[in-house]
């Protein structure tokens, strides 16, 4: 649905980087890698949580 | 009081990198657990819901704010102290933690951009959150401290020249190695020792008693804050323990 706010595992704040993930690596042209690298998230389990990541909301709202 | 050796090898706001001397293991595990478990720092944990409208259930909203880190200056709250914040944001848009309204200047959500909902058309979200001042032994969105560890200091020392028909494999090392009472990060030679020392046999070795400790704030707080904050726990368990045991 939304992106976690936080990484499961370490507990960083993850959420606030996914709009920027987004439009860099995930929609855009970027190495996800090195846009993660940027973006100051190191760990393994925090870049799973938004390499991971589909945004449902706009799949889920038409049935609301 | 003693005083702890402490140097710092990293120092930033948020993330901080420092080296402790002459402390035991069982100490510097003690640090480390107070600084996860017994800091207390506010966090939203009821809400009050006026209007939700999105494609999201009342407690996953609850939950997502609840997440949130605020801003908690140390000293100046009581466990159990509340303060109210307030979130309403009319659709089409996306509510942002920045969005929340805080009763308190003290209290204010550390990070803005956190999405907690992206509202449609004709969707609203209104909330009525009451954040609280608690440890990270009662809930882990109360933690400060964010994936902290600490790990030997390793001394490294040459002992001779290195074989010339020796295998050609890498010496990895990890956290921070001292070299002649200069400290050194790992990552400063790619983790490898052949980088530093290409034509010597290395010997290493962990220092007895020192620490190195990486921590790491979800912005609750600064690192010495925290830091601080956690020793100061310890401190008080050990006093309250001396009153328990007199007669």
């Amino acid at each position: 649905m939304m992106v976690p706010v936080r990484c499961f595992t370490c507990g960083k704040v993850v959420g606030e980087h996914w709009e920027e993930f987004k439009d860099r690596a995930a929609e855009g042209e970027e190495d996800p890698a090195a846009v993660l690298d940027d973006l100051g998230i190191e760990r393994a389990c925090c870049r799973r949580m938004l390499v991971s990541h589909k945004d449902l909301v706009d799949v889920v709202s038409p049935y609301q | 009081m003693s005083d702890f050796d402490v140097e710092f090898i990293d120092r930033g706001d948020r993330e901080a990198r420092f080296l402790v001397r002459d402390v035991t293991p069982a100490f510097a595990n003690g640090v480390r657990r107070a600084m996860l478990a017994d800091v207390p720092t506010m966090s939203i944990d009821a809400v009050r819901v006026v209007e939700n409208s999105s494609v999201m259930f009342d407690e996953m909203i609850g939950l997502r704010l609840g997440l949130v880190p605020l801003t908690t200056p140390p000293g100046e709250f009581e466990i159990g102290d509340t303060v109210t914040l307030a979130l309403d944001v009319q659709g089409p848009a996306t509510a942002y933690s920045g969005d929340l309204v805080s009763s308190d200047g003290m209290v204010e959500p550390a990070d803005e951009n956190v999405p907690i909902i992206d509202l449609k058309e004709d969707q609203r979200l209104e909330v009525e959150a009451d954040a609280v001042y608690d440890t990270g032994k009662e809930h882990a969105k109360h933690q400060g401290g964010v994936a902290i560890g600490y790990r030997n200091l390793q001394r490294a020392e040459v002992v001779g020249e290195r074989d010339e028909f020796a295998d050609d494999d890498p010496e990895i090392v990890r956290g921070v190695i001292e070299d002649d009472g200069e400290l050194v990060p790992a990552e400063a030679f790619d983790n490898d020792l052949r980088n530093r020392y290409p034509d010597s046999e290395v010997r290493v070795e962990d220092v007895p008693n020192a620490f190195v400790f990486d921590v790491e704030t979800d912005g609750s707080m600064s690192v010495e804050e925290l830091v601080l904050a956690a020793v100061d726990t310890l401190y008080d368990r050990a006093d309250e323990l001396e009153e328990a045991v007199q007669l």
